[in-house]
């Protein structure tokens, strides 16, 4: 098979949830549905969504991520020091509110559906974020891959709840030395297992850029 | 919702280390080509052709079209094609439902086809 050279075409990231997928994740958010047995039912979607994209013809291929709760929230199932928090337990400590919900605007993201991971004490590796599903992905397809992985001012604007954070960190800068870190470990990790393509996702890029401009705090 | 084209962006894009910056071109809130092709086009483009956030599936030739206008910076090596976002962003709602993701998915590879067939 020989790959294009030109105009080579993929796929951003996620995949259209199925109600299936979106009924077990909602069992496993409650609890009553063990991780391995949501992995099971996020395995046969990434089995169809990679089948699709084939079907397709898409160059590169990526695995929908039906494992993520969203985007960027299931760094908590992976990083030590983070808590996933509806928007209404983060209402009580985010100091902001008015910036809190330009950033819900800015991302696109009806507050409803919002969880966010918030940093709680020191940010650590518990294990890879995307290795996992590099190695599944890999046996489902000889096409090559992309991983999508929240970028770090992403990450940093959420993480940030200073009422929470600051039991671990003096300052959003401080902490995002953290994230880097996490970031590029997982970047290593996922070139060194042959990852041909990793893809930061910066949805709120435009929105720090300008808070800096404005002479605004650049987080929240 | 911030609108307009990457300009105040271009400090902060042309610092990173990157090589390839995919961006949202399927959605009229992102402007011209022009803006982010003359600044830095020494990087790949991952150009985004469909909007994951509609159900119409956009038209062959309007992604051509598009892809064309990009030529205008990036050589056809250096120009990717893609969704603009994700198709599913969070947990609780589907952006898009399957059958239309994959129509729009089958419109790039389409158009990708007759791109190479006219540029190699």
């Amino acid at each position: 098979m020989t790959e294009p050279k030109s105009f080579i075409t993929t796929q951003v990231g996620s995949w259209p949830r199925s109600k299936t997928m979106l009924k077990s994740l909602r069992s496993y958010q409650k609890g009553t549905v063990s991780r391995q047995d949501f992995n099971l039912v996020a395995e046969d979607e990434i089995r169809r969504t990679v089948a699709l994209q084939e079907q397709a013809g898409l160059d590169i291929v990526v695995d929908g991520e039906h494992r993520r709760e969203s985007f960027y929230a299931f760094i908590t199932d992976k990083v030590a020091g983070t808590q996933l928090m509806s928007l209404a337990e983060m209402l009580d400590f985010v100091e902001d509110k008015a910036e809190f919900e330009e950033m819900l605007r800015t991302m696109d993201m009806p507050a409803s559906a919002v969880k966010n991971p918030t940093c709680i004490g020191k940010l650590s590796r518990r294990e890879p974020l995307a290795l996992e599903d590099l190695h599944f992905l890999r046996t489902l397809t000889k096409k090559p891959v992309k991983i999508t992985l929240p970028g770090p001012y992403l990450l940093t604007r959420s993480m940030w709840v200073g009422a929470l954070t600051r039991t671990a960190y003096n300052d959003p800068r401080e902490m995002a030395d953290d994230i880097v870190r996490i970031l590029r470990e997982e970047l290593i990790d996922l070139r060194d297992a042959g990852c041909d393509f990793v893809q930061f996702d910066e949805p709120v890029l435009t929105e720090v850029v300008l808070s800096e401009e404005c002479g605004r705090r650049t987080f929240m | 919702m911030l609108t307009g084209d990457y300009a105040r962006l271009l400090p902060a894009l042309e610092r990173m280390q990157v090589d390839q910056f995919v961006l949202e071109y399927a959605t009229p809130r992102a402007g011209d080509i022009e803006v982010v092709g003359r600044a830095l086009s020494d990087r790949e483009l991952g150009l985004g052709v469909v909007n994951p956030r509609t159900d119409t599936v956009e038209p062959v030739a309007a992604i051509v079209a598009k892809a064309e206008q990009a030529l205008a910076f990036y050589r056809p090596d250096q120009l990717f094609l893609n969704t603009d976002c994700g198709f599913g962003c969070f947990a609780s709602r589907s952006v898009n439902v399957e059958e239309i993701a994959f129509r729009k998915l089958c419109a790039i590879v389409e158009a990708a086809r007759i791109l190479r067939a006219r540029y190699g």
